[in-house]
């Protein structure tokens, strides 16, 4: 089942988001750009509309902009959008730094990585779909009424008139 | 290597094309370790060690990934390590990088 799901993965580290972008879109998530360095991220961020974004800690092998800074201005311009920081650094004061600057998520890469990112994505997709029916459902609701309150004025017009 | 087996799924052109991808930065970065300063560029050293170590893990090279951690961390910490030691991770990859131009063959 495809996801509809639209995914960044910022990282300069380009193999191991190749392989981790063919490991997403292997586990159905269709929609999945990368970025090699915030920058070139940022100025897409607008057009595209990105719902999670896995993003580096470190960047430092591309472009000027660390992974807090990233984080930072993708919460300023787009509050909702899903933030899973991917870093090399096993640090609980890292992450927990990250988690207070408004990333939703903390993965140390390691063997488990991918499957974890997976993981962290497929709560976001659920949420979206969650969402989703909520709003169909309120939209139904809606309808059911105006047909209800239609019908009923129908019938009290048909005996107003007879 | 688990990973790239998987993703791979018995396609051996595609197996071959995410070796390829780790050998583009596994390489350069061997030489750029062969040639530091051990006395003047710890930093640049701990750097390189950062970015490799999650690569090599992920073509599952235990060793490798166990021997930068190690010395990343160490650095990070404001240690130093020495000639023989930073000689020691250019064993590991260069043995590692032999290996994955085996299978290229």
């Amino acid at each position: 089942m495809s996801k509809h799901l639209k995914v960044a993965l910022v990282d300069d580290d380009i193999p191991n988001t190749e392989v981790l972008r063919d490991f997403l879109i292997r586990n159905g998530y269709s929609h999945v750009d990368k970025y090699h360095d915030g920058e070139s991220f940022l100025e897409s961020l607008d057009r595209f509309d990105e719902r999670a974004v896995v993003l580096d800690f470190d960047l430092s092998g591309g472009g000027d902009l660390n992974g807090l800074e990233v984080l930072e201005a993708i919460k300023e311009r787009s509050p909702s959008t899903h933030v899973v920081f991917f870093s090399g650094q096993d640090s609980l004061e890292v992450a927990v730094e990250s988690l207070k600057n408004g990333a939703d998520d903390y993965i140390v890469k390691s063997n488990a990585a991918f499957a974890l990112v997976k993981t962290s994505l497929d709560k976001v997709y659920d949420i979206q779909v969650l969402k989703l029916n909520e709003r169909r459902s309120q939209r139904i609701s809606w309808m059911m009424a105006i047909g209800w309150m239609s019908t009923i004025a129908a019938v009290a017009l048909y005996f107003a008139g007879k | 290597m688990e990973i790239i087996e998987r993703l791979s799924a018995g396609d051996p052109e595609k197996k071959k094309y995410y070796i390829r991808l780790f050998l583009d930065t596994l390489e350069p970065e061997l030489e750029n370790l062969k040639g530091a300063d051990v006395a003047a560029e710890q930093e640049p050293i701990r750097a390189i060690m950062h970015k490799l170590k999650s690569q090599v893990q992920t073509i599952g090279a235990k060793d490798a990934h166990a021997n930068m951690a190690k010395h990343e961390q160490h650095i990070k910490s404001g240690g130093r390590i020495d000639q023989a030691e930073l000689d020691e991770t250019c064993q590991l990859l260069s043995d590692l990088i032999e290996n994955l131009q085996e299978l290229l063959k």
